[in-house]
């Protein structure tokens, strides 16, 4: 073995954006995640959930075990934040294809073989809160900041504009179609609302804290969700999580899960569990189980409290082995459910996703350089020094403190994709969504002078 | 009537309350398994109706007969289990199973078998919960040997094990491990928690309890977590949710009726409601006064009853508000203050609550009260040092009261004295006087000066103190103006002797002489001039006791030392008298004769010796009085001289012996028989089978026998006073329905006449004390609305009657009368 010098590299002070939402694409075994600054990621589950890889620019050409890709850390994919483009809903269309909406006001289709935006296409609602794709897979619903809910058609190459649903006042934070698509259930302020797809028209208005005396503050409708037998399952700012016949509009089952709001909730593809997210960084799971054996009563029953996060909870999904959560600690947790795994192995283990897997440290190694990226600007930093040599394990006087040297602001309002260091350190070079950057770097003592190629 | 040859030691209270949950009959009853006995209690006035007493061992389960709930299973570990029935306090039947039985569980599914807890063949702690089939033969006496394994590997305590919604599973708890077993499947499941060590403990399973209509079990933990399972017929899918409040141990666990709320509970002493399962919406009782041990609902979910560590039990309405208490003798973590009768009400006193004063009444197993000494709140913490009340005495009248409280700490105890003043006004001890750190280290001893004549001005308290020296404390004129008292207390005089720590103190009968140990040698102290008189030494040993003789022997000093030796010295030729060998814990005398009771430790068995200190040989020893160590003795005055019949046992006449032991059980030496003494009320009934032709004729007989009978009639316990027995006609008037009875014109004369009788009999003393007077009725006006729930079916006749005559009573007949009507009635279900 060779001698290492380890240096403790303390000066990289990236803030790792939070989880702004996720979404699992139906029947498939992709998750795709947003982050607050706008980042989109895609990871597979088949790739034991590692993000996914793709050379060469063929979408088939995926990394094979994830295991391998984690170790060697080939570029994962992901589509790079944008200053004007925040991303508030993903969701997977027509197969394959991956929705993004957000407080721009935009719906952007992403092109995962490219990594980059495809098209955008104006909501016209003002900024987009929520969005949600049907259960085939043909239609796009979007809740605006107005409060009306718009239908987009999913056609090849782009989506078009079909219809507005019926527009009342309060903004539409969560939608949710009916499995059968004949119906979309919307969470706004205060209220929800059943639309009928067909007509356009309310069909069912519910206020969610009718029942509750003394309401002083609005109760905020986070996150809503339409389950097949008509049942519309709300989580609130109170802490609830409800559950409503909506043709009768009648409470069926309130579970209050926490003092603060409940911000997220998925339910599974069966239907038979659901998990919530609250702002105290735990999730809930529910569970729909008969009330006696054998019987066929059911009731949700809240069962496995999780702690993984320590902030908000922002986003949940749930996959068929797998609760997923994620929050503004930056954090994507993916719990496996322990009873549907067939035996102990990869796969049912807890994972937590707290670093970027991204490459955002570059070396120049002869220089003794570190280049950092962050998302708007890059840092250029010299490595202490020592004169002395010591044992395994032994922390050695630096003569030569760390450096900062340069730091190096991109233009325009796209975020920086990836960046890198030649090995004499002379060259630096950037790349965003769309454009490449090369610079030169001279060394005059202690001066530094940077110039654009 | 002659006295049986022999002692009994009889247990008389504090026995533990532990063995079993409570259980609620359909008609408001309570039953409590306690030691050896099952206990009955009514749920509305809180009084021990009945005693039911068969069982040669301590009682592990009780259960309603699920087919007929006037009767109720009970196990025990003498290995076998009884039928009662409880309404008549009957034993119907006995089923002897041979092996120990640890729990008892019943199921209304099962017609002819029950379930109980066997400690497994052949191997040590491994039980098995089996059920046993009850043969319906004919007979008293049986043998129940047909047992069948249902779970192996089952933890002994009865919380951990639960029978599911109509009997359909069993699940039972023990380690981290919980398995059900589904009846009508065969099937087993187990699963277990992970076994993780965390700072507030383990999550080692304590308690389960099943859910009465849903899938749905209960558990709790050591770490405090409840956990609810679900979906547990699946192996794999079984799922759980937490419930998590306690910091502690949770003890208990019982689901309401319909199963939508859960009840927990532990030693944070705090009943927690859980709401829907949900761990939001939960409701609280603190301050249950200790930790709960056992928690059962009534069956028609209007109560909750929750079974305490001290023995308490407490009644909890559905809507989680304290209904009502029963104690009897509360069980401290120590008895630091040993045995004292309270002289005013003849009570027991001894270490309560932690802090507190309980004054137990003997007669009634009950609490009287209370009294909050430290006066600081305690909180439950383990390894927290807490002020603890070490020494308690009375003056002679019960006039005051001096306690001494510390907090144990190692190098700088801190100390306080108290005294206490009564008030008559209110009825209760005020504080007078508190001394911040009376010795330097901890109080030994502390005893008054008895002088009944000079109760008021020359009253004198001394403490004795590990510091070296005793202490004097006199009543002072308080000089303060703005004081709200007129006397409070000081020093008056500092004794040492070669700088020897003080260890016991003691007055003389009259008061005018001190003794007081120092390590190994008594000195006696003159009480007016505090010269020291003269000293006995009898080396090796340190004094342990000291106590003075009475009435004739009062000559004479007794001392017990270390190392197994008593002492006898003469007063008057300061010489030693006789000593004996003998390994004495507790050395108390007997304060109305001249009586000293002994009891000695030898190879684990306690033995007594009653003796006078003018004659070195025993009046009375018995060995093997009891297995367990006796801790205190206290003799407790009889309120009049009992009759006994031998002579060995006239020491007993005037007073009675109790002991307590160290498991705190409160036992006391009684010359009577079992039955005499265990059911007054079942014996009462049968002196009126044995007499009845019709209640006219046993009217008028009874009322001519009765001046002959006054004096010696014995068949009535000393609970009743002799004035209650003495007019049996007034009795069979009241009891008698009133269709059967001549006219109200011709009883009169009867009724006026036997309560002029009885008026003669009675002590001016309780005339002239009106405040007593004042306080026995406000207890007589609860008394009566008891006795109207309880007689239902007679009460219209007597208060008829009462109605007619109350214009021509007098008030202290009114009293009579009504003292007359708190006996016990249950012989009418005879009729």
């Amino acid at each position: 073995m060779g001698e290492f010098e380890v240096h403790r590299v303390r000066f990289f002070g990236l803030v790792p954006a939070g989880v702004r939402c996720l979404a699992c694409q139906p029947r498939g075994g992709r998750l795709a995640l947003a982050r607050t600054d706008g980042a989109v990621e895609v990871y597979n589950f088949a790739a034991n959930y590692f993000q996914e890889k793709v050379r060469g620019g063929g979408t088939g050409n995926r990394a094979g075990p994830g295991r391998a890709a984690g170790v060697t850390g080939v570029p994962p994919q992901v589509i790079p934040g944008h200053e004007a483009r925040s991303v508030e809903a993903l969701c997977w269309a027509a197969g394959d294809r991956l929705f993004g909406a957000g407080l721009g006001g935009d719906i952007t289709e992403y092109d995962l073989a490219r990594l980059c935006v495809a098209r955008s296409v104006d909501g016209c609602g003002g900024p987009v809160w929520s969005m949600a794709a049907n259960g085939s897979g043909t239609q796009l619903a979007i809740g605006c900041e107005d409060g009306s809910v718009k239908l987009f058609q999913v056609v090849p190459g782009g989506i078009q504009f079909e219809r507005n649903l019926d527009r009342r006042k309060g903004r539409i934070l969560c939608l949710s179609w009916h499995p059968s698509d004949t119906h979309i259930a919307a969470g706004s302020i205060d209220a929800l609302r059943v639309f009928d797809v067909s007509s356009g028209q309310t069909v069912q208005r519910i206020m969610v804290s009718y029942h509750v005396q003394k309401v002083k503050r609005e109760c905020i409708v986070w996150s809503i969700a339409f389950l097949s037998s008509g049942t519309v399952v709300t989580s609130d700012s109170f802490g609830r999580v409800q559950f409503w016949d909506w043709e009768r509009g009648t409470l069926l089952e309130s579970h209050t899960v926490s003092t603060s709001a409940v911000l997220s909730l998925a339910v599974s593809e069966e239907e038979d569990s659901i998990i919530v997210g609250t702002s105290t960084g735990a999730t809930y799971q529910f569970q729909l189980l008969p009330v006696k054996m054998g019987s066929l009563e059911k009731r949700w029953v809240r069962t496995k409290p999780f702690q993984h996060h320590t902030h908000d909870v922002r986003a949940v999904a749930h996959s068929s082995t797998a609760l997923i959560s994620g929050g503004l600690d930056a954090q994507l947790v993916i719990r496996p459910l322990m009873e549907k795994m067939q035996k102990k192995g990869y796969e049912a283990v807890l994972r937590k996703f707290t670093f970027p897997h991204r490459r955002l440290v570059s070396c120049a190694r002869k220089a003794r350089l570190l280049l950092f990226q962050f998302s708007q600007h890059l840092e250029l930093w010299r490595l202490g020094s020592t004169d002395e040599t010591g044992k395994d394990g032994e922390v050695l006087p630096l003569c030569r403190m760390p450096e900062h040297l340069l730091q190096l602001k991109s233009k325009g309002p796209e975020h920086i994709y990836c960046s890198c260091v030649s090995p004499c350190g002379s060259w630096v070079a950037y790349s965003t969504a769309s454009r490449f950057h090369l610079y030169r770097v001279r060394y005059e003592g202690d001066g530094v002078s940077i110039k654009k190629v | 009537m002659v006295a049986p040859a022999t002692l009994r030691v009889v247990r008389c209270g504090g026995s533990t309350l532990h063995g079993a949950r409570a259980v609620f009959s359909a008609d408001s009853y309570l039953l409590c398994a306690s030691g050896d006995f099952v206990k009955m209690y009514s749920v509305a006035t809180e009084e021990t109706l009945r005693l039911m007493g068969g069982h040669a061992d301590l009682v592990t389960g009780i259960q309603l007969n699920p087919h007929n709930h006037m009767q109720l299973y009970s196990s025990s570990v003498d290995g076998s289990i009884k039928l009662w029935d409880f309404m008549d306090g009957i034993p119907i039947k006995t089923f002897v199973v041979g092996s120990k039985l640890l729990a008892l569980y019943t199921l209304a599914r099962c017609e002819d078998s029950v379930f109980v807890v066997i400690p497994k063949h052949g191997e040590r702690d491994t039980f098995q919960l089996v059920s046993v089939k009850l043969t319906k033969a004919a007979g008293q006496d049986l043998e129940a040997k047909e047992l069948s394994v249902v779970l192996d590997g089952v933890d002994a305590s009865p919380k951990r094990i639960a029978f599911g919604r109509e009997g359909e599973y069993v699940a039972s708890v023990k380690g981290i491990n919980l398995q059900v077993y589904f009846f009508k499947q065969k099937q087993l499941n187990r699963f277990s928690v992970s076994a993780t060590k965390t700072k507030s403990g383990n999550n080692h399973f304590t308690c389960i309890a099943c859910h009465p209509t849903e899938d749905c079990i209960a558990t709790g933990h050591a770490d405090g977590k409840i956990r609810l399972w679900r979906n547990f017929y699946h192996k794999k899918e079984y799922t759980f949710s937490t419930l998590h409040w306690h910091h502690d141990t949770v003890m208990d666990l019982a689901f309401s009726m319909e199963g939508t709320s859960l009840l927990s509970g532990g030693a944070e002493s705090v009943l927690v409601l859980w709401h829907n399962e949900s761990d939001c919406q939960k409701d609280f009782l603190p301050r249950l006064g200790s930790a709960i041990e056992y928690i059962s609902m009534s069956s028609d979910g209007a109560l909750c009853c929750t079974l305490h560590t001290d023995n308490r039990i407490t009644i909890i309405n559905s809507n989680l508000r304290f209904s009502k208490s029963i104690q009897g003798l509360i069980k401290s973590t120590d008895v630091k203050t040993g045995l004292v009768v309270d002289p005013r009400t003849k009570a027991l006193v001894l270490n309560g609550e932690p802090g507190h004063l309980q004054f137990y009444c003997l007669q009634s197993d009950q609490q009287l009260f209370s009294l909050d000494i430290v006066q600081r709140q305690y909180i439950h913490q383990a390894g927290l040092n807490q002020a603890d009340l070490v020494k308690v005495a009375f003056s002679a009248q019960g006039k005051w009261l001096a306690t001494v409280e510390e907090r144990e700490e190692v190098t700088d105890p801190e100390l306080q004295l108290k005294l206490w003043f009564y008030d008559e006004e209110t009825q209760s001890f005020k504080l007078n006087t508190r001394i911040n750190m009376p010795h330097e280290d901890h109080i030994t001893d502390m005893c008054f000066r008895n002088m009944d004549e000079l109760e008021d001005d020359s009253l004198i308290l001394v403490t004795a103190g590990r510091d070296c020296v005793f202490k004097v404390w006199v009543m002072v004129e308080d000089t303060d103006p703005e004081a709200q008292q007129s006397v409070s207390w000081s020093c008056d005089f500092v004794g040492s002797y070669h700088n020897y720590q003080a260890t016991n103190c003691c007055f003389s009968e009259d008061g005018s002489l001190l003794a007081v140990s120092f390590e190994e040698t008594v000195t006696v102290w003159d009480s007016v001039t505090w010269d020291l008189k003269c000293t006995f030494c009898h080396p090796p040993g340190k004094i342990r006791n000291i106590c003075f003789g009475r009435l004739t022997c009062s000559k004479y000093l007794i001392g017990a030392t270390d190392y197994g030796f008593l002492c006898c010295w003469n007063l008057l030729s300061c010489a030693l008298e006789w000593s004996a060998h003998l390994n004495v814990l507790v050395l108390q005398p007997d304060p109305l004769s001249e009586h000293i009771a002994a009891v000695s430790w030898l190879s684990k068995e306690s033995s007594l010796f009653v003796f006078k200190p003018n004659e070195p040989r025993p009046i009375y020893i018995q060995r093997n009085l009891c297995k367990e160590k006796i801790q205190l003795a206290a003799f407790v005055p009889r309120d009049e001289p009992e009759m006994i019949g031998s002579e060995k046992y006239l020491w007993l006449r005037r007073s009675q012996l109790f002991f307590l032991t160290d498991t705190q059980e409160l036992m006391t030496l009684s010359t009577k028989s079992l039955e005499e003494r265990l059911t007054p009320s079942s014996k009462q009934l049968a002196v009126e089978e044995s007499l009845a032709v019709t209640p006219f004729s046993l009217l008028l007989g009874k009322h001519r026998r009765q001046q002959s009978q006054e004096d010696t009639d014995l068949g009535k316990l000393v609970v009743h006073n002799k004035h209650e027995q003495d007019s049996p006609a007034v009795k069979e008037l009241l009891h008698t329905p009133a269709h059967v009875l001549p006219s109200a014109s011709f009883l009169c004369p009867i009724f006026i006449n036997s309560l002029l009788i009885s008026k003669e009999n009675k002590s001016a003393e309780e005339v002239a004390d009106e405040v007593e007077m004042e306080s026995e009725k406000t207890e007589d006006d609860s008394d009566e609305e008891r006795d109207v729930t309880e007689t239902e079916q007679e009460d219209t006749s007597p208060m008829e009657l009462l109605g007619e005559m109350t214009c021509k009573l007098s008030k202290s007949q009114e009293k009579e009368l009504r003292k007359i009507r708190k006996m016990d009635y249950s012989w009418i279900s005879a009729f």
